[in-house]
């Protein structure tokens, strides 16, 4: 029995538990180690006028002050665009971008320097929210669109027509562990670098940019990250690169690890979204035409922008299906730290914009939103092409709808919720179900690729690398269950190496969910290569000494941590005596596997294309109970069903989506984003930036896993599940609109997201009074 | 230096004037079963840098720095009798001077001969961890949990485990598995703390150094840790600007976060007898350095409405550390339990050089953190009125999350009705103005009214007028105008529907 199907512990568990796994800022100081630090923007847009570190560089302990005079490479980059500097130039664009690199021997010294660098800024007027960028006609590229069929024909045909606007909030990514690198310098400029990243080839990549070094003076190594969520794909970056920079120019190791309060203020987070729709629709709440325009706050580069709108943009329909569609995408450029990727890359912001507009469908109608969901929900053989023309194929969006409503026991508990919204004085309820239907690949076809290093040594041991990197979601441990059971042994036989750069070259970020997909299958690839090799070696081995069989590599079996010939079964060698015979007939017990995802492409110039291999889907039941005087909120019951086809490994994945909804739940209600008006972030720590707490857990909270064996297009009938569970919180939102719009239609369609006791309380304490003043209008 | 030589000489002559008593000049910690004396800039240290940078134990994890997310949780044992109690703290708000002659076990000390204990057993079973940054916080409190189960080696609930957890932040699980880890954790197996670094050994050697008080000092910096009242308020007497930081969960914060960086420190934790809380007479008199957690326990079943509020202020590590004083002295407008204080009629003992005075809670505040209190006076006791029978009494925290957030609105009422009469009412709200506030005018309205709806809604829309908030990072001043004029609606709902349940 192989373990790819088992629940088996996380491969850093013990370490977790005991303390003793180590991340950056775990690692041992060496001698002449050098903290690092920067002075960062303190105004969100302005010109600088003059730097002044005379008396910063009087600072007893400071070693080094470098402004973008001394990059000796290039001060621009960016994934997408190189729209970034790493040290500002002539201007700044946002709070908290660095503008001089400070280190020195200790901490207070570089603190103390800090304070007093001198920088003139000439302020200007910063742009913050999407209405002023789109006012001043600031974005971050052209626009983009998905266009089928004929909507002015689909609103013409409708029997109703529905306008609104909707607008989500950004979310901190609130990994634990902060932004950190420390970086080696070695001999002939080279470095090493152990950073905090998601995407040690694009650390690599712009440090020998930056520096002016070549790539493969670079190496990046990344053991694991405390927490990343898409917060460390590009912007652990800018730390590891200042870091490379001092340890460049001094021949020192330097170190450098944001505090929390830096770190939330001075790197992006989730994309705000502003979104504007017209939807038409029938006397029965199907859709005939959509258009919608979404635009986001992009912040002040493009960082990942554009590709997280292209995600929103190609989630703007979630499970339904949209006969006309006009999808617009506007990226705005402001002056906010560039917002950057998490979990869920957009998907959720045009998803939650969809599951909106079925609300307010349904408050129209007077119907159960349930019923108006079903009546859109994407075919089984028909009505299931999206608007961009993939087709969905393998649809499990009916079955899931039908589940969760049965095992949460909906119809009944949507009537007692009516019933006690009409009877209590001090609360309200909502009940509501959504589902989620998400698109696995990046989006970007050539990032589709991955390769794996595993090596055997003597004893049967392996070591594997690949490209993926260890944030907590457990890559390493399916991969390692992959690898084992290529081999028929114990997962324990296997260790993940660090993910590094020198072993594993042009990696893609682990992200978009796929890290096991891409990663695990390009180790496979390696381990099928491999296997082929001991086989061919077994059937030598153990058709030797008169066994009377002829050597055949097909005859050759691993199993139970075994191999053998299957026509002489009880002759048996252990895998480590294979490979110790395999070892001393000079047979290659080392390989490189490659992967690349088959079959997909996108071309945004049409809207068109199939971005996707596949797609995970899921569904979910919330319930909420508000209370009507303060607006507090509780989930007092989730049901969660996904479809993650055959798990690899039931717990870890199971860890993912309760993850991943608490997460979300924390983005649909609690998670606020408070600037000033200047743009200096106010909720900038724990104090103030409310994630959920243990105590917000929903009472009953039921995880079930959708039996599907048909995802034959991914390694072992797998499906990722990163990133699609976040979007089942929505059901959260909606619920909440629900308990709202049994008091007020009006509040609820002024509902906002996060849905905060202020905003839900706000709601209802301004719509009492317009609405008793448009019911004197009609009057009159 | 800023602390001139006169001040330095103060400081010595002080300690000369104390002769009789012999002084130290280090902070005595017992770090998982071994004694560490701290002299010196460590002294002075945050805990958790403390453990991170010179002990090279970097279990314990930094994310906040200031008590909100419980990475740094480690365990802070403090003798009681012939025992010692151990209870969660955040080592990142509690510089190594607040832990003299204390046991603190991290995460590095709790594996039972070199292997896994059952709490972290089931963490690996149940997927308890995934990036594993919290879960050295998450263990410690858990294990804090399990301490407590190994004499009756009973399951925990599941409510006890999240009550437990109330402080330790996790991005990465959504709790479940953590919650299923505690569910699943085997009592059978649980071994005490007292087990694992037996008492006597660590308590014997840590009476070899109580008869000493600490005086440790550098730089410009001065502690002290008296041991007895009349030692604090004389060396507070001699050095006006004194900063007692007691559980440090106000104080330590300003020095992480704003730069505060008290030159003379003291710290009651060792001085004897401040800690009791008794009742005599319907009164709750609470010690000076009695935290907020011992506060908890005493409450109830005697005030359940406060214990209500004391069970989302802060979490755990919070309430370990923090006490009733701090949070009087600290004046902050949003303090959850001046509300509670002042409809009581509470009144604080300040105990200064000429003796001991006594202010009630509504007229101890004279401004935005002016308070009635002089420089050499130490909060020594609070005294509680229990609430009468006859009253009812209702507490209010209006913040964004439930529990560990500060609140962005308080209230307390108390009322005394006579069927649908009201008698009297007495109400405070708190994060409505630079200090709680009672509502005089509400107050009067509600004298003589009819206990119903109508009043309440007049009710709320005077005390709307008497207040005067502000918009900052907790909410905006609409927001705190509603939530002060509804709030007195949803006391009277509560009343009705507890009316209600009475009938049933
Ligand atoms: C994460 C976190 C959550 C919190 N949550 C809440 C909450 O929910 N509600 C709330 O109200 N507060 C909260 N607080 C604030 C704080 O915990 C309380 O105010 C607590 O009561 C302070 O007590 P302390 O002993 O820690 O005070 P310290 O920080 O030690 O001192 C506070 C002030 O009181 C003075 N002081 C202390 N003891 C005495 C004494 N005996 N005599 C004279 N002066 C004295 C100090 O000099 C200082 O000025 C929170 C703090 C943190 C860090
Ligand atoms: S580091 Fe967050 S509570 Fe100490
Ligand atoms: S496991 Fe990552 S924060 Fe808890």
């Amino acid at each position: 029995m192989g373990s790819v199907g088992k629940d088996i512990a996380h491969d850093s568990a013990v370490g977790h538990v005991s303390g003793e796994s180590i991340y950056i800022d775990d690692m041992a100081f060496a001698k002449n180690e050098l903290i690092v630090d920067f002075y960062a923007s303190p105004v969100a847009n302005g010109k600088i006028v003059s730097i002044d570190l005379t008396r910063a560089s009087n600072v007893p302990g400071i070693v080094g002050l470098y402004t973008h005079k001394d990059i000796e490479g290039h001060n621009k980059f960016g994934p997408i665009i190189a729209d970034e500097y790493l040290l500002a130039e002539e201007k700044v664009e946002f709070i908290g971008q660095p503008i001089v690199v400070i280190a020195g021997e200790t901490r207070k010294a570089v603190l103390a320097a800090r304070k007093v660098i001198d920088v003139k800024i000439d302020v200007l007027e910063p742009t913050l929210t999407i209405d002023q960028s789109i006012a001043r006609k600031q974005y971050l590229a052209e626009p983009r669109f998905i266009k089928r069929g004929d909507v002015d024909a689909g609103f013409a045909e409708a029997d109703h027509i529905l306008e609104g606007r909707f607008i989500s909030g950004g979310q901190d990514h609130f990994y634990l562990e902060g932004q950190a690198a420390i970086v080696y310098p070695g001999e002939y400029d080279n470095l090493v670098v152990h950073s905090s990243t998601q995407h040690p080839s694009e650390v690599q990549e712009v440090i020998a940019h930056v520096l002016g070094l070549q790539q493969n003076q670079v190496v990046c190594i990344t053991k694991r990250m405390g927490g990343g969520f898409g917060g460390k794909e590009c912007q652990a970056t800018h730390p590891a690169c200042m870091a490379s920079l001092v340890a460049h120019k001094t021949k020192r190791p330097a170190r450098i690890v944001y505090n929390k309060d830096d770190d939330m203020s001075f790197t992006g987070g989730r994309h705000p979204f502003q979104n504007d729709y017209k939807v038409g629709f029938t006397k029965d709440g199907v859709i005939t035409a959509l258009k919608t325009d979404l635009y986001t706050n992009g912040g002040a580069a493009n960082d990942l922008s554009t590709a997280v709108l292209g995600r929103a943009m190609t989630h703007a329909d979630n499970a339904y299906f949209i006969a006309n569609a006009h999808i617009n995408g506007y990226a705005c450029k402001t002056n906010l730290p560039p917002n950057t990727a998490f979990r869920g890359f957009g998907g959720p912001q045009g998803v939650v914009n969809i599951e909106n507009i079925m609300e307010e469908i349904a408050l129209f109608l007077g119907k159960d939103p349930f019923d108006v969901r079903s009546a859109n929900c994407y075919g089984i053989e028909e009505r299931n092409t999206t608007p961009y023309g993939q087709i969905v194929y393998n649809n499990l969006l009916p079955a899931l709808l039908k589940k969760v409503a049965e095992t949460s026991d909906y119809k009944n508990r949507l009537e007692a919720v009516k019933k006690f919204n009409q009877t209590s004085k001090t609360h309200l309820k909502g009940i509501s179900i959504t589902p989620v239907k998400f698109g696995i690949s990046f989006t970007t076809k050539f990032l589709n690729q991955a390769n794996a290093m595993v090596l055997i040594y003597k004893d049967g041991t392996v070591l594997v690398s690949t490209g993926a990197t260890e944030m907590g979601q457990g890559a390493n441990t399916k991969i390692r269950q992959l690898v084992a059971d290529e081999f028929a042994i114990d997962p324990n036989m296997v260790i993940m190496a660090p993910t590094a750069t020198d072993k594993n070259n042009n990696t893609s970020a682990t992200a978009a969910s796929a890290a096991t997909d891409l990663n695990g299958s390009a180790a496979v690839d390696a381990c099928v290569k491999i296997r082929q090799r001991l086989a061919e070696c077994a059937a030598n081995y153990l058709s030797s000494d008169g066994a009377g069989i002829s050597p055949s590599p097909s005859h050759i079996v691993f199993a139970d941590g075994n191999v053998f010939d299957k026509r002489r079964p009880d002759k048996k060698l252990t895998f480590a005596e294979i490979v110790s015979a395999a070892y001393h007939e000079r047979i290659n017990l080392g390989e490189r596997g490659f992967y690349a995802t088959p079959g997909i492409d996108f071309n945004w110039k049409t809207g068109v294309g199939q971005p996707f291999l596949y797609y995970t889907q899921g569904a979910a039941c919330s319930e909420v109970l508000i209370d009507r005087f303060t607006g507090e909120l509780k989930v007092v019951r989730a049901d969660l069903w996904m479809d993650i086809g055959k798990s690899i490994n039931p717990g870890i994945d199971r860890g993912q989506i309760t993850g991943a909804y608490i997460q979300g739940m924390g983005w649909v209600t609690t998670e606020e984003l408070r600037r000033s008006e200047d743009g200096v972030l106010l909720s900038h720590s724990p104090t103030t930036y409310k994630i959920p707490n243990v105590q917000d857990m929903p009472r009953v909270f039921n995880v079930d896993l959708f039996d599907n064996d048909k995802n034959d297009v991914n390694i072992k009938g797998s499906k990722a599940v990163g990133e699609p569970p976040f979007l089942l919180a929505i059901s959260v939102w909606t619920a909440v609109k629900q308990a709202i719009a049994s008091v007020s239609k009006e509040a609820a369609q002024k509902l906002k997201l996060p849905a905060t006791n202020e905003e839900i309380i706000m709601c209802m304490a301004t719509s009492k009074k317009s609405a008793l003043a448009s019911a004197k209008q009609t009057k009159a | 230096m800023l602390l001139g030589c006169w001040q330095r000489y103060h400081i010595y002559a002080f300690a000369r004037w104390l002769n009789f008593k012999p002084m130290r000049d280090y902070i005595v910690l017992y770090i998982n079963g071994k004694e560490c004396r701290v002299a010196g800039a460590d002294a002075f240290l945050p805990l958790s840098s403390y453990l991170r940078y010179v002990q090279s134990a970097t279990g314990t994890k930094v994310v906040c720095e200031e008590g909100d997310c419980g990475a740094c949780t480690v365990l802070s044992g403090a003798v009681s009798g012939d025992e010692i109690a151990y209870r969660p703290i955040n080592a990142c708000i509690q510089n190594v001077y607040q832990l003299d002659l204390r046991h603190v076990i991290t995460i590095e000390g709790l594996k039972v001969d070199g292997e896994l204990n059952c709490v972290q057993k089931s963490m690996v079973q149940n997927q308890g961890a995934q990036c594993g940054f919290c879960t050295p916080g998450i263990v410690v409190a858990m294990c804090s949990l399990f301490d407590k189960k190994c004499e009756s080696k009973t399951p925990a609930t599941e409510e006890e485990i999240r009550d437990a957890l109330t402080g330790n932040l996790c991005r990465c699980t959504g709790y479940e598995p953590i919650i299923r880890a505690g569910l699943e954790t085997n009592t059978e197996e649980a071994i005490a703390l007292r087990a694992l670094y037996p008492s006597r050994q660590i308590i014997e050697s840590i009476g070899k150094h109580k008869g000493d008080a600490p005086l440790v000092q550098y730089e410009e910096r001065i502690f002290f840790g008296p041991q007895s009242i009349s030692e604090a308020v004389e060396f507070k007497a001699k050095h006006a600007g004194t900063t007692i930081i007691q559980g440090g969960t106000d104080v330590c914060v300003q020095m992480n976060k704003r730069g505060f960086d008290p030159k003379v420190i003291m710290s009651l934790n060792n001085v004897s007898g401040l800690n009791e809380l008794n009742v005599e007479d319907g009164i709750l008199r609470v010690g000076g350095r009695a935290t907020l957690a011992q506060l908890e326990e005493k409450v109830t079943q005697l005030i359940p409405e406060f214990a209500d509020i004391l069970w989302v202020f802060g979490s755990p590590q919070i309430k370990n550390a923090g006490t009733l004083a701090g949070n009087i002295v600290n004046a902050s407008p949003i303090a959850d339990t001046i509300p509670f204080l002042y409809v009581m009629d509470a009144e604080f003992e300040l105990t200064g050089s000429k003796g001991v005075r006594k202010v009630k809670a509504d007229s101890f505040y004279k401004g935005y953190k002016k308070l009635d209190l002089q420089s050499d006076e130490i909060v020594t006791q609070v005294n509680i009125p229990l609430p009468k029978k006859s009253s009812t009494l209702k507490l209010y925290k209006v913040s964004k999350r439930k529990n560990l957030d500060i609140s962005t609105f308080t209230a307390a009422v108390v009322m005394e009705r006579e069927n649908d009469q009201i008698r009297s009412a007495r109400i405070a709200y708190g994060g409505v103005a630079e200090v709680v506030l009672r509502l005089p005018k509400t107050e009067e309205f509600l004298a003589g009214k009819k206990f119903t709806e109508e009043t309440f809604v007049a009710a709320g829309k005077i005390a709307r007028g008497e207040i005067r908030p502000i918009s900052d990072v907790r909410g905006e001043a609409d927001f705190r105008l509603i939530l002060a004029e509804t709030i007195l609606e949803k006391f009277f709902h509560e009343c009705n529907e507890e009316q209600a349940a009475w009938a049933r």
